[in-house]
């Protein structure tokens, strides 16, 4: 227990360093040591209660005896308690604001020894800012720089300017809220594609329906503004879409056998299929509506995933395009790929 | 009630009924099948009185599939078929003046269900009046409900462990009127046992089977 106590205080240090600090270190190593000496003080409580009535002379003796220890170890418990308590307070919160702002949160893998990326990602990045005044140095000591190291400082800044500009055009993110901001500051604005009007949203999904003669899409609103579309493919599958405006946001396929309502009359959204082939083709097309992403042009993201979709068609009916066989630990091959349609088991794609 | 195929699977070289089927059972769970218990699927026969002289009697079928324990299916060979409750076997009972049940013709499979993945595998000895008169071996794709669609995979997985005994397309599937893209259903599952009791009603007895 001590030698966890010390590691969690020398990660917590190097945690510290590398959040800008507002943490009151000396108050934490000593509430650390609070903590130890209040685990201790309530062991020992518990052991004089488990060791019971120490041999006396007398039973009353033996009482007073035990009541004493008892009492001596509650209070012991309730100093520690109260030192600890005022050493929490004198701690202080690490700041909110990370260096290396939604990279910072890789600074929460406890796994800081086998994966030290967090810190190699801080150095790479204090490296990369110091180049300008190293090379500055350089200039003024009048060493002749190897040319291509400023060069390489400047390209590097260039092209980092342009990522992030390109990146913060085409919003990615699914969900509305921001990182690290609290929440009086978080916008109440969401991003306009993910507010369109549910007419819209019907227009599209209903023209996307008649694309394809073999697939019937079926519109649902069982929850407010989000479609829940039941999509029919022959007689070989039914999928479950949810949909938040026209984002897809979750998908579950079952079998055409299978029920798709709940006891309740509704449609069932949450549970698997009861086939293991079903299962797998869900994994799949969890993947896909992660692949498609087109945050601008929502309507060709549901086009190109339903036209996905619309390949398992075949499900049984086609052999493994790598091992021409159908049948692979029981499956058939329900992987299929993104640009080519083409099936492959799934432990046999690349 | 995926795609089902009923088979007779002929006896190894030299090997009884119990010890093919042992044989049966050890392929399958090399394959890490798993044993799910045990299955039953008898056939009676009746005798439908009351006819006109010159007509051949007609014969009516009641089976029971213990998949579908709370019910019974009654057909005649190549017509009509109705599926009814359990309380069907008392009311035949009652119907004794106009069918009369052939006591012993009773043919019965017994045996082990075994799963594996989404496949449902039964391979039971066929028995009538306690003499075993062969193997058969019942394969159901339970995702699939159109078997034309399943056909070769079902076929693939039959070979890897019956080996080159593999059987035909079950006529049952061919005389749809869609032929194969018709979805399955449990008629066609009892279709194929009672093909395969009428078989198996009319071949002799095996020598040195006989319990």
């Amino acid at each position: 227990m001590t030698v966890f106590m010390r590691r969690s205080s020398q990660r917590a240090k190097k945690m510290a360093d590398a959040m800008n600090v507002g943490v009151n270190l000396e108050a934490f190593s000593q509430a650390i040591s609070a903590i130890q000496a209040l685990r201790s003080s309530v062991t020992r409580v518990f052991d004089s209660l488990k060791d019971g009535m120490k041999n006396k002379e007398t039973l009353e003796g033996r009482e007073k005896v035990f009541i004493t220890e008892f009492q001596d170890n509650l209070q012991s418990v309730n100093r520690d308690l109260n030192e600890l308590e005022r050493l929490s307070t004198l701690v202080g919160r690490p700041s909110e604001s990370h260096p290396l702002h939604n990279s910072g949160l890789l600074s929460l893998d406890p796994v800081q020894d086998k994966t030290p990326l967090y810190s190699q990602l801080l150095q790479a990045y204090k490296w990369s800012n110091k180049l300008p005044s190293l090379s500055r140095r350089f200039i003024r000591r009048g060493a002749e720089l190897p040319t291509g190291f400023c060069r390489f400082h400047i390209k590097l800044q260039y092209h980092a300017g342009l990522a992030s500009s390109l990146l913060n055009q085409q919003s990615l993110k699914r969900s509305a809220n921001q990182m690290g901001a609290s929440a009086k500051r978080r916008p109440k604005v969401q991003p306009s594609t993910l507010v369109l009007p549910p007419q819209y949203v019907d227009d599209v999904i209903s023209r996307i329906g008649r694309m394809f003669p073999d697939m019937s899409i079926e519109l649902f609103r069982p929850n407010g503004t989000s479609a829940v579309l039941l999509v029919t493919l022959g007689k070989v599958l039914k999928t479950i879409v949810v949909m938040r405006s026209l984002f897809i946001d979750r998908t579950i396929v079952r079998g055409f056998n299978e029920n798709v309502y709940s006891e309740d009359g509704k449609l069932d959204i949450w549970s698997k299929s009861n086939y293991q082939v079903f299962q797998k083709v869900t994994d799949h097309a969890t993947t896909a509506l992660l692949h498609y992403q087109l945050p601008q042009m929502p309507d060709v993201v549901v086009r190109s995933f339903m036209t996905w979709l619309r390949s398992y068609i075949k499900l049984f009916q086609t052999p493994c395009q790598r091992c021409g066989k159908f049948l692979q630990e029981g499956l058939p091959p329900t992987w299929r790929d993104f640009r080519t349609l083409e099936a492959f088991h799934d432990t046999c794609r690349q | 009630m995926g795609v089902t195929c009923v088979c007779q699977v002929p006896l190894a070289e030299g090997k009884s009924v119990q010890q093919t089927i042992d044989i049966l059972h050890k392929k399958l769970e090399q394959l890490s099948a798993v044993k799910q218990g045990n299955f039953t699927v008898d056939c009676e026969t009746y005798h439908a009185t009351g006819n006109a002289s010159g007509q051949p009697t007609k014969l009516l079928y009641v089976m029971h599939n213990s998949e579908t324990p709370l019910s019974c299916l009654a057909l005649f060979e190549g017509g009509p078929c109705l599926t009814a409750d359990g309380n069907f076997d008392v009311l035949m009972i009652k119907l004794k003046s106009h069918f009369q049940n052939a006591k012993g013709h009773k043919v019965e499979s017994r045996g082990s269900r075994y799963r594996y993945c989404d496949f449902l595998i039964k391979v039971g000895a066929v028995t009538m009046s306690s003499s075993a008169r062969g193997i058969s071996v019942e394969v159901e794709y339970c995702p699939c409900v159109v078997p034309g669609d399943c056909w070769n995979l079902m076929k693939e997985f039959m070979q890897s462990f019956l080996g080159p005994s593999i059987p035909e397309l079950p006529s049952v599937f061919a005389t749809k009127p869609e032929g194969l893209y018709v979805p399955a259903d449990c008629v066609d599952t009892m279709t194929q046992y009672l093909e395969l009791f009428s078989k198996v009603r009319k071949q002799q007895v095996l020598p040195g089977t006989t319990r």
